[in-house]
């Protein structure tokens, strides 16, 4: 058996000598770790043919915090703090996740008001991600104004939760078992104020930036990737729904409330980088469907049902479960040995795996077109290294 | 398909996989190594199974058995179905087919194990470290992976 | 600038009436330093969408407190704002960046992980512990993260560390780190009335004394 491990080196040198008898001389560029455009520390490698890219190698692990290995001796709950710093704008789904797999295993009850505000903030969460994606792709395609909206939408969102959780990006709010705090007094009304307020933004938005011919023009029939190759390279999300296929956690494997609510999942027709960010402009407006037809009858119960200083263990055996983030799957696997640490913690974040498909949507478009790709993507860098 | 039926289904196509008596909470096989890439093949193209989506892989370090467990969980957008394949593998020299032809995903997921545990994968167009620098020693995420960096709470 | 603050001191060392002068200059030289300083956004993690929240967006806005345009290039920025965790991959580049900025040179590092490693202190094998170990931190911002109200009370804490101690005869000096912990209860309108105040008792000209003067008639 002789299997070759390579380096980095290497896989640069290797790949530019296959292409030298060539008559253009094809060269490679560094595109961060710390690029504007990037969206964090991401590095890729470009191999460009004049303006047109190659190949794009990513090079990862410069936020690597080893988040896996700390979860090996930190008991449940405290993989639930660990979980807010990896995607840290679906903070509260994160923490879902964590407190989906541990119910399930150890068998923990949770009642229906714990479910409906799961579920109301999760949606508040979405829609306040997905206005950073916005305006983010927005300046990113050379246009300043929906970075200024967008920010001071979400700011609302943050003040809402803030109230509620006391923090305003790393929640740690779902606990296994229930919430940490019940909802204050005021959200139900400030909820429905938002709403009223962001239906007609959202429309305003529309007019000013998805009706713009430019944005249309940058982002329509670039990075297109089919159905059967956005399934073979795992992604999921928002990305995946834009390939065509209506693959949505929430409708799939209902949890929380999502199966008493009416709503559509979003899908796009081309794949391309239009589709994936229309798919979120319209998800913004089903998850205030969602929020609508909740806010109004939260049932009354107890919010957090197992205390938070009990011992809480899990059975033996292999434990996964999943949930849906504002950017795809985010599975939690435990190997348990019944301690109250796990003997393995593995997150299948969202990112990781729908950044492998820029390998497939980049080659052969311009550099330009690998921003508006990286864009849509709409990645957050720490959920990928963890 | 019920889980019994999957079982039996996947037993007429490969032998030598069979249900895994590990408590697990999916339908779960087991199949030994030198089997192991047929079957993966015969679990994406097959009509019946269509297993399109590589959603998770990764490893455990059994140190006290000696092993690493290797996990891959598979999901059909057809069924709806979810199936767990582990696989073990000697701790001292743990080679397996790559299975990055079948699903594309597995390249980078692969390479991911290959920097936490150092499993080789035979067949990976381009193996090499994913998030550690390529002169890091040791494989971090193996439970007897030592280093003078970390620290223990009260150190 | 490099004439005055580095030859000048060494020519005039020793003559008469050159302290008087210094401090003078030192107040000069401080005042536009405080209150010109660039930042060089340095995200990694949670903290840089705080961070992305105090210069750039609608609420906060960093540009009033005379620390405006972010810059993506170390060699056109004065002031390293540290914002998330840092790991060994990471940890030559951020050296790197420092030491491509022009002297002086600030930094401030925000929330629990630049500062000590936040969570990923035990049984993590990549996390630094500390951005102090890799680049001198002239402010620490607590919080993970921080809001963006603390940063900028770091920023003004940072402004006037640069007020009270720098001085041209002793380049590269560095002050001792401080920890800008927000006083409980602090609003954005207190940051900014505090600013004003600051901006006011610095003040070299009265515009409105100067330009009375102005209106009547020297008498030449």
């Amino acid at each position: 058996m002789n299997v070759h491990v390579s380096t980095l080196d290497e896989k640069t040198r290797s790949s530019l000598a296959i292409e030298s008898h060539s008559e253009t001389e094809e060269y490679f560029i560094n595109m961060g770790p710390q690029h504007p455009s990037t969206h964090g520390v991401l590095r890729l490698i470009l191999k460009l043919d004049g303006e047109t890219v190659r190949e794009v190698i990513p090079v990862l692990g410069y936020i690597h915090r080893s988040i896996e290995k700390i979860s090996e001796y930190s008991t449940y709950r405290q993989i639930v703090h660990l979980t807010d710093r990896m995607d840290y704008l679906s903070a509260i789904m994160n923490n879902w996740a964590v407190a989906r797999t541990v119910e399930k295993a150890a068998e923990i009850e949770t009642n229906e008001r714990i479910e409906s505000i799961r579920t109301i903030v999760s949606e508040l969460e979405r829609i306040h991600s997905h206005q950073l994606g916005w305006g983010v792709l927005g300046m990113d395609m050379g246009a300043f104004t929906p970075f200024l909206y967008g920010f001071r939408d979400r700011e609302m969102i943050t003040d809402i939760l803030e109230e509620t959780i006391g923090a305003r990006l790393t929640m740690n709010y779902i606990q296994p078992g229930g919430v940490m705090f019940d909802i204050h007094p005021d959200f139900v009304r400030k909820v429905k104020e938002y709403l009223a307020y962001f239906k007609p933004k959202l429309d305003e938005y529309e007019d000013l930036l998805s009706g713009n011919p430019i944005l249309q023009q940058r982002l329509r029939n670039v990075g297109i990737m089919d159905a059967e190759t956005a399934l073979s390279m795992g992604a999921t999300g928002p990305v995946l729904r834009a390939s065509r296929v209506p693959y949505d956690l929430r409708k799939i494997e209902p949890y929380g409330m999502y199966g008493e609510v009416e709503f559509r999942v979003a899908i796009g027709t081309a794949g391309d980088c239009w589709d994936r960010y229309y798919v979120r402009i319209e998800e913004m407006r089903q998850s205030m469907r969602i929020i609508e037809q909740l806010i109004d009858n939260i049932p009354e119960g107890k919010f957090l049902l197992k205390k938070p200083a009990a011992k809480l263990t899990i059975p033996e055996g292999r434990h996964y479960s999943q949930i849906e983030t504002a950017r795809g799957v985010l599975g939690f696997y435990i190997v348990s040995e019944g301690k109250e640490t796990p003997y393995r913690a593995y997150f299948r974040t969202p990112n990781f795996h729908n950044l492998w498909s820029l390998t497939a949507m980049a080659p052969g478009g311009r550099v330009g077109d690998l921003v508006a790709i990286i864009s849509s993507l709409d990645l957050v860098i720490p959920d990928i290294d963890r | 398909m019920e889980s019994e039926e999957l079982f039996q289904y996947i037993a007429s196509l490969e032998a030598a996989a069979r249900p895994s008596e590990k408590p697990s909470d999916l339908p779960t096989i087991e199949v030994p190594p030198e089997h192991f890439l047929s079957l993966m093949q015969q679990l994406r193209e097959d009509p019946r199974l269509y297993f399109n989506m590589l959603q998770v892989h990764t490893a455990v370090d059994w140190v006290k058995k000696g092993i690493f467990e290797l996990l891959y969980q598979l999901y059909s957008t057809k069924d709806r179905q979810s199936l767990r394949v582990l696989v073990e593998l000697p701790r001292e020299n743990p080679v397996i087919a790559s299975v990055c032809s079948i699903w594309r995903i597995a390249e980078w997921q692969e390479r991911e194990v290959y920097d936490f545990f150092g499993v080789l994968y035979e067949g990976h167009p381009d193996l090499r470290r994913l998030f550690l620098e390529d002169d890091w020693k040791g494989f971090p995420m193996r439970k007897d992976y030592e280093d003078d960096f970390m620290l223990e709470p009260g150190q | 600038m490099g004439l005055i603050t580095e030859k000048l001191p060494k020519m005039m060392a020793g003559m008469p009436g050159s302290d008087i002068i210094f401090t003078r200059m030192d107040a000069v030289i401080n005042w536009a330093r405080a209150n010109s300083l660039w930042p060089l956004t340095f995200g990694t993690s949670c903290c840089a969408i705080e961070m992305m929240m105090a210069p750039g967006a609608s609420r906060h806005d960093l540009a009033r407190f005379g620390a405006e345009v972010a810059r993506p290039s170390p060699r056109q920025a004065d002031m390293l704002i540290l914002a998330g965790t840092i790991v060994k991959r990471m940890a030559p580049r951020l050296r790197t960046l420092y030491e491509q900025m022009p002297e002086p040179r600030y930094v401030i590092a925000t929330g629990a992980c630049t500062i000590s490693g936040g969570p990923f202190i035990y049984h993590s094998y990549s996390t630094v512990r500390g951005a102090d170990t890799i680049i001198p931190v002239d402010v620490y911002v607590p919080g993970c993260p921080p809001r963006p109200e603390g940063l900028l009370y770091g920023l003004l804490t940072l402004q006037k560390m640069i007020r009270s101690g720098e001085t041209v005869r002793e380049p590269g000096i560095r002050h001792k780190p401080v920890t800008s912990e927000t006083p409980e209860g602090i609003t954005i309108e207190d940051i900014k009335s505090e600013m004003l105040a600051l901006l006011e008792k610095d003040a070299v000209v009265d515009v409105r004394k100067a330009a009375e003067q102005m209106e009547r008639p020297t008498g030449i």
